[in-house]
């Protein structure tokens, strides 16, 4: 793999994360990922399945180009990538530097345990007295102190939580490992200094916290305070805001001049928040409210205990920072009585549901309710919660819950064979995204999922069942009281926990609502150049377009690690020369890890050599005293450079954490690394140890031992019938090609121009800028212009971006690393252009209009010629005095059943324009569903206060229009208000229909280069979630609208997204495939074709010159589907064949018989 | 011209009206080469023949119960690329469905072919066969066809059908461009002839027949035996089951299986160029031998017998066409045909398809459906 210049940081490993850190490390770069909790994944470790596939399919992100440099299971399980660095429980303490050389020190949270002598066993969770909420199970089931954070993770360490340990050792004295140090408990030695007017809250708090073993002091005012802080030492200080004379922050300010390193606590009443928090300002580490609850305060102050003695920072250097913090939850309980919750225990939230419905979760994924068991027949999910409410600061639409609450309800469903009730109550439902309109229609139509517009009042205890009662009012006025097994909260989102500080060490500024906030056009850029944002960090986003937001980001990062040097374009180090074993009889070398005698009982280490020694393959067998220790291992590499074994088979624990040892040994004797193999044989000597600990009859050796002895023997039949061939590499022709040159086409092109690559981009027009030409500003009042102009300017002064305007590609053809396309010009002039990938961003356009009249009259336009009226101030708002907006225009109905996602913002936007320019127009919208999603939220509530009407219609009782002859109005629109309950009519001077968005997606162009179209003639994307911009055939790419509906600076995100894939292509000289992949043996092969007819990535062909099926390894997944449809193995894929596998098969076999 | 035609027998010779027949489509322009079962020239034996010279059709006997090999892998091999002229084929049923699964994978064309299909009167093992039929052949399939088409099964002789053809309930050619009808006929003194396709049409507008509509009495005789065979079937069905109904039954089922797979090259659906167990797959180290001897103290060899079958059925049970070619190849009479055709019939009906019931419906292998079997893989 080529080492290139230049390391990012990645802080936060959810699927933001995770995604921004496979992107960089797939284009070459060293990444360091950081994750705040002790594991990866972050909200999805919780969720199971997601919409609108309700499957999983995170595995899908994993590297399709140089596949073999990370793990190839299950991505919620773990991630091991040779260029990624993990560290979990860390967090950012300082950021200093400039961008291209920031210099991050991050702090390590100890945990108490081992990760590397951990196995897992649980012994230590068995003996543990503590039993706390367990936050994976959202609080519904309990866990102990020492607890695995989530239960699936490869390998599974357990951690502790420190604020809730007790110290009382017993997990110390049964870790059969000796992973657990718990620390000697330095507590005593903590200093602690109370300062606080009142006697009694100086005693009580003393009183605790000596309770809690530490050392504590005490003074009643500022004075005294200090004259304390002056003689001995004080580690932290727990202070009063309100004193006399001097008050609290004054005694912080004096009290950091004394000791500038003090930890200081505020202790506030809730009066003096505000001063609390301004107080962190010039350095309180956190506040406290007043009354003090013991129960939430210790840990607090023990928190700060843990964080001064853990301390160990350490110092990183890198290039960029992207910041993938995610979002939390709003949590209801924060707020004064939501609908019931925390006080009915039928109430919960859209987190705990999922809980609910995982099989990880408290009851197994059955659907009872957690606080009585009973079965759930009837549920009711609550939209809005947190959300769309200004009372909760949350004038913003979190944009997934109504998604979120269709699956559940979905799931419910299916989870109760149809049976379960599920209804949704909801303001407007929100199915935004490309697929989320047919996805609701068939929760509706064929799930028989109850959809309720309404607002919900309240929810109380029914009757005797105490069963929740919801009481909503329904659109027309009329009160119904309902009664449910379970009620839903559909909670949104909220900013991270964390935000804040990363704000304030990074001067990264915060919008009203305490997100990120980012360029206005380039979602990923903050304005500190080199510190980016990719996910949900800066607000609002559901996984396709998390994950779409951190290959922008790492786009971003990775220019300016470019700009400063950090170039992607390095010649590789030579690959080290590896023996070729092929034609050499197997020559195993075994080595078995004793343990230091630790399972001396239990491990009959000379009765599994013996099996092994059977085997004519196994060479010789070398046990050792603890091959994770560096002695170990060493005595290991010894015995492989004097025995010179082709094959070596290591029996010991966790295999997984010696992956970069094995790569080291392969270098060191120059044997290629998967020839070796690590076999986990602790793992059952350990768990038949925690069950024998009831079975006083002594331990039964057998099972064990043959367990043991079928790993290795499965271990040793794969790499008896290994042959490695080199994964096969393919040529990259080293230049993109882009299709359209609109805004997505023109920073797609930057993008990868500004690494040093040549881009030819192709737009048909005679000029670049697309929609840009016609539109002139953004809901947020941004000008387009500027942006519109200095991209042009930046396009058209790169070296190395060749424009061909006037053009259009005629032909094109080839696979990824070498296309070929041809280029014709208005005139007939050709021109031919060879390429590595391709990025189609040939746009959309608003949707012809149809209906309601449009064509019969001046007065009846669509959004867009309005816009353009407007930019060309061709209209003069004064002169009208009533306007209507008709909504959904022939969209989100068959045959063009998808929102467009823009209209209901741009009709926002004009409104806004119109009221602005004159207040006394009058503005009906005829709207199904308002989709104001993420922050537009706050526009739609600006419009009903300056007096726009918004009356829903349904798609059943479309409004109508008619032409007047009268002089008041040349439109009539009439439609039944709901509100109301009748029909209203009324005159317009405009009416302006919302037709929606067309994708320009030319059906040959996508042929040419294997590119799906779907339904409604968008790109159809390999994954909607996981690869939201690429193709399932490798290479070719799609941003902007010709992906999926979207405003300017989603487009211009998604370029960044697909530039960034582009960039793994490009990046490599030779681009080297997996290992695992298909080949064929021509001598079997009868040529009847089921394998390139089954193929999913169109590796397979069957080129007439040829005359015999052709794989490409590029396209190539190593997936197997050729070689099952198969019957004579003809098809094969290399590192699986049959032989090996029926061996594999037999001797996992043999120990169970 | 109709759909259907009457072609006349004269003198009570069927053959011979058959025999005109092929003479007749021989000598269209199109064709050039006419494939049909035709008697040898030194044995008592009858093959499939590629003839282009019209006198040597005086051998042609397509109604004889001699079925020593499924014509659809001979047809295969014509078809398989462009051949330059177009040959007209004399099938029977169970070949034209064998063929089409072929043509499905890739293994034969339908460009360059005529298939004349012939009502089956059934067949007997090749054994019984050559046993019975003595010097006299014309004598010995005229009185077959006077057995069976007089309702008296086939047993001429005491000689019964192979089981494939008692329990086929599928005599009637459905695949075919043209179909010479003779169930529910006069065959002393008229057959049907039924064009089925555009080609066939073409076709048999030159032979110029007299049109005519089919009797009556033919759809009722076709149901009748249709639905006699289909209880013998399902009668077979249960037996085998009931034979097979255990891995201890299956595998004493499977006994006397010596490896030599003569079922696979009988098979017409059978289309691999080297039967994966006959490649260096099953060519086990030797001690492996010994390991597995070791496991259970004794092994049986040869080895991978009930394997071999299991791995045939599930690569072709959903292509069987039940022609029977496997249990007339098999030399140690093991009930080859009972128990594929058990299982191709729950198989096809899982997936929903039916061997060489249509070119257009893809093997189910070929085909993806999201929403199937959500019972199995549990999604």
């Amino acid at each position: 793999m080529n080492r290139k210049i230049g390391r990012a940081l990645v802080v936060g490993g959810g699927i933001s994360g995770i995604r921004a850190a496979l992107d960089l490390a797939e284009t070459g770069y060293g990444v360091t990922l950081i994750d705040h909790s002790p594991h990866i994944g972050g909200i999805l470790s919780q969720l199971d399945v997601q919409f609108p596939t309700n499957h999983c399919g995170m595995c899908k992100m994993l590297p399709l180009v140089e596949r073999d440099a990370a793990s190839q299971f299950c991505l919620r399980k773990g991630l091991f990538h040779e260029n990624i660095d993990i560290l979990l429980n860390t967090d950012v303490s300082a950021v200093d530097g400039e961008p291209g050389n920031f210099t991050v020190s991050l702090r390590e949270k100890p945990t108490w345990v081992d990760p590397r002598l951990c196995v897992g066993c649980g012994v230590c969770e068995e003996v543990c007295p503590v039993d706390v909420p367990d936050a994976f199970n959202e609080g519904l089931s309990t866990r102990k102190a020492i607890y695995l954070p989530v239960p699936h993770n490869i390998p599974n360490a357990y951690v502790i939580d420190l604020p809730s340990c007790t110290h009382c050792g017993e997990c110390e004295r049964v870790c059969p490992t000796d992973a657990i140090r718990l620390q000697a408990d330095r507590r005593k030695e903590f200093r602690i200094l109370v300062v606080d007017d009142e006697q009694i809250v100086r005693d009580s708090l003393k009183a605790w916290l000596e309770d809690e073993d530490f050392s504590v002091d005490t003074a009643e005012s500022g004075p005294a305070a200090l004259e304390k802080l002056a003689g001995t030492t004080v580690h932290l200080m727990l202070t009063d805001i309100k004193m006399p004379g001097m008050d609290g922050v004054e005694l912080l300010k004096a009290a950091r001049e004394v000791a500038p390193d003090l930890c200081v606590l505020m202790m506030t009443a809730y009066a003096t928040v505000e001063t609390a928090v301004e107080a962190m300002k010039i350095g309180a580490e956190d506040y406290l409210v007043k009354p003090f609850d013991p129960e939430q305060m210790i840990p607090k102050v023990v928190t700060v205990y843990e964080h001064l003695e853990a301390g160990k920072t350490r110092q990183l250097d890198v290039g960029a920072i992207v910041f993938c913090g995610g979002t939390d939850y709003f949590h209801p309980a924060d707020e004064k009585n939501v609908y019931g919750y925390n006080t009915h225990p039928g109430v919960m939230t859209s987190l705990e549901f999922e809980r609910v419905l995982s099989g990880t979760g408290p009851s197994g994924g059955r659907l009872v309710r957690p606080h009585d068991g009973k079965p759930v027949e009837k549920i009711a999910w609550l939209q809005c919660v947190g959300s769309r409410d200004v009372q909760s600061n949350a004038d913003f639409c979190s944009s997934i819950c109504c998604m979120v609450a269709i699956k559940e309800a979905m799931l419910a469903r299916e989870r109760g064979n149809g049976r379960t009730e599920t209804a949704i109550f909801y303001m407007d439902m929100r199915t935004f995204g490309k697929p989320f309109q047919r996805y609701r229609d068939q929760a509706e139509k064929t799930h028989g999922v109850r959809f309720e517009r309404g607002r919900v009042h309240s929810v109380h205890p029914a009757g005797e069942s105490g069963d929740p009662l919801i009481r909503y009012v329904r659109l027309d006025g009329s009160t119904h009281d309902e009664r449910f097994d379970l009620v839903i909260l559909a909670v949104g989102q909220r900013p991270s926990k964390g935000t804040r500080e990363i704000a304030e060490l990074t001067d990264i500024p915060l919008n009203t609502w305490g997100f990120v906030q980012t360029d206005p056009f380039l979602p990923a850029r903050t304005d500190k150049p080199g510190l980016v944002v990719g996910g949900s960090y800066s607000g609002l986003k559901d996984i396709s377009e998390s994950v779409i937001c951190a290959s922008a980001a790492s786009l971003e990062a990775s220019r300016v690690i470019h700009a400063a040097g950090g170039s992607l374009a390095v010649e590789s180090p030579p690959e080290p020369e590896m023996r070729d074993v092929s034609r050499e009889h197997p020559k195993v070398l075994a080595a078995l890890c004793t343990c230091s005698g630790r399972y001396a009982q239990r491990l009959d280490v000379e009765g599994i050599a013996d099996r092994l020694e059977r085997d004519p393959c196994v060479d010789q067998v070398l046990t050792l005293n603890q091959c994770c220790t560096t002695a170990g291992w060493e005595q290991l590499a010894e015995a492989a450079k004097e025995a010179n074994p082709n094959r070596i088979l290591i029996g010991a624990c966790h295999p997984y954490l010696f992956i970069e040892q094995l790569r080291e040994l392969a270098r060191h004797i120059h044997l290629d690394a998967a020839l070796m193999d690590v076999v986990d044989i602790m793992s059952p000597v350990i768990s038949a140890g925690s069950r024998l600990k009831d079975n006083s009859e002594g331990p039964d050796e057998s099972p064990v031992r043959s367990l043991q002895t079928s790993a290795l023997e499965m271990a040793l039949s794969r790499l008896r019938h290994l042959n490695p061939v080199p994964a096969p590499t393919v040529d990259v022709t080293r230049r993109a090609l882009v299709i359209g040159g609109g805004i997505a086409g023109m920073h797609g092109a930057l993008a990868i121009a500004d690494h040093g690559y040549p881009v030819d981009l192709v737009e048909q027009d005679d000029r670049l800028g697309g929609n840009l030409h016609w539109l002139s500003r953004t809901i947020d009042g941004q000008s387009t212009r500027p942006l519109l102009e200095e991209t042009v300017q930046q396009i058209e002064k790169h070296p190395h971006i060749d424009v061909h305007l006037g053009s259009r590609v005629a032909d094109a053809f080839g696979e990824v690393g070498q296309f070929h396309t041809t280029l014709e010009t208005g005139d007939g002039e050709v021109n031919t252009v060879s390429h590595g990938a391709v990025l189609l961003a040939t746009g959309g356009t608003e949707a012809p209009a149809s209906e309601y009249g449009y064509g019969t009259s001046e007065a009846i336009v669509t959004q867009m010629e309005l816009e353009s009226r407007i930019t060309e101030n061709a209209f003069d708002p004064t002169a009208v005095a009533s306007v209507v907006m008709i909504q959904c225009v022939g969209s989100r109905e068959e045959p063009r059943n998808y929102c467009s996602r823009v209209c209901c913002p741009t009709s926002l936007k004009q409104m806004l324009y119109l009221k602005q320019a004159n207040p006394d127009i009058a503005i009906y919208v005829l709207y199904r569903d308002m989709m104001a999603c993420g922050f537009t939220e706050s526009y739609f509530t600006e419009a009903r206060r300056q007096g726009v009407m918004f009356i829903q219609y349904s798609p059943e009782e479309k409004p109508d229009v008619h032409l007047l002859q009268s002089d008041d109005y040349p439109v009539e629109v009439s439609a039944f208000d709901p509100v109301l309950g009748r029909p209203v009519e009324i005159g317009a001077d405009l009416l302006v229909l919302a037709t929606g968005v067309v994708p320009r997606l030319p059906e040959n162009l996508a042929r040419f280069y294997g590119a799906g179209i779907d339904t409604d003639g968008f790109f159809d994307e390999a994954e909607s979630k996981w690869r939201p911009v690429d193709s399932l055939k490798e290479g070719v790419f799609a941003c902007g609208l010709a992906l999926s509906p979207r405003s300017i600076p989603d487009s211009i995100a998604t370029a960044g997204a697909a530039a960034q894939r582009c960039l793994r292509i490009l990046s490599h000289e030779r681009m080297k495939t997996g290992k695992v992949v298909s080949a064929v043996r021509h001598s079997l092969c009868s040529l009847c074709e089921r394998c390139i007819e089954t193929c999913p990535y169109n590796a397979r062909s069957l080129p007439a010159d040829l005359g015999r099926v052709a794989v490409n390894p590029a396209m190539c997944q190593g997936c197997g589907e050729c070689a099952s449809v198969c019957p004579n193995s003809a098809s094969v894929v290399h590192g699986f064949s049959d032989p090996q596998m029926f061996d594999v098969i037999d001797a996992a076999l043999e120990s169970a018989l | 011209m109709a759909k259907t035609a009457q072609i006349d027998v004269k003198d009570n010779d069927l053959l011979g009206a058959l025999r005109d027949l092929f003479r007749a489509v021989l000598a269209q322009d199109a064709i050039q080469a006419i494939l049909v079962p035709r008697r040898l020239p030194m044995k008592n034996g009858v093959m499939p023949t590629l003839i282009t010279d019209p006198e040597q059709l005086d051998g042609a006997d397509p109604l004889a119960p001699a079925f020593p090999i499924n014509g659809a892998k001979v047809v295969s091999r014509l078809t398989r690329k462009a051949s330059g002229g177009k040959v007209a084929a004399v099938m029977r049923p169970c070949e034209i469905r064998a063929f089409i699964e072929l043509v499905k994978l890739n293994q034969g064309r339908t460009e360059d072919l005529v298939i004349i299909g012939v009502d089956c009167l059934g067949a007997y093992r090749n054994t019984d066969y050559t046993r019975w039929v003595g010097d006299d052949m014309d004598e010995a399939t005229r009185k077959f066809v006077t057995g069976v088409l007089g309702g008296g099964g086939g047993a001429a002789d005491g000689v019964d059908l192979a089981p494939a053809c008692q329990v086929c309930e599928q005599p009637v050619p459905r695949g075919a461009d043209i179909a010479v009808g003779l169930f529910g006929m006069d065959t002393d003194k008229r057959v049907l002839l039924e064009a089925l396709t555009p080609a066939g049409e073409a076709l048999s507008e030159g032979l110029r027949y007299k049109k005519a509509d089919p009797p009556l009495p033919r759809r009722k005789e076709i149901d009748r035996l249709v639905a006699e065979r289909t209880a013998a079937r399902d009668t077979m069905f249960a037996e085998t089951h009931e034979a097979t109904d255990s891995l201890e039954k299956l595998t004493g089922y499977l006994a006397n299986c010596v490896n030599c797979y003569n079922c696979r090259v009988a098979c017409p659906v059978c289309y691999c160029r080297e039967c994966v167990f006959v490649t260096d797959v099953f060519d086990h180290e030797p001690v492996q031998y010994l390991r597995w001897a070791d496991q259970k103290g004794l092994i049986k060899m040869p080895t991978d017998t009930v394997f071999y079958h299991i791995t045939r059925l599930a690569h072709m049970s959903t292509a069987c066409v039940g022609c029977g070619q496997c249990s007339n190849a098999c030399p140690n009479d093991i009930p080859v045909m009972e128990l594929f055709r058990s299982i191709a019939h729950r198989t096809q009906l899982g997936f929903e398809y039916e061997a060489g019931r249509s070119l257009e419906e893809k093997p189910p292998l070929s085909e993806f459906r999201e929403e199937e079997y959500p019972e199995v893989v549990g999604i």
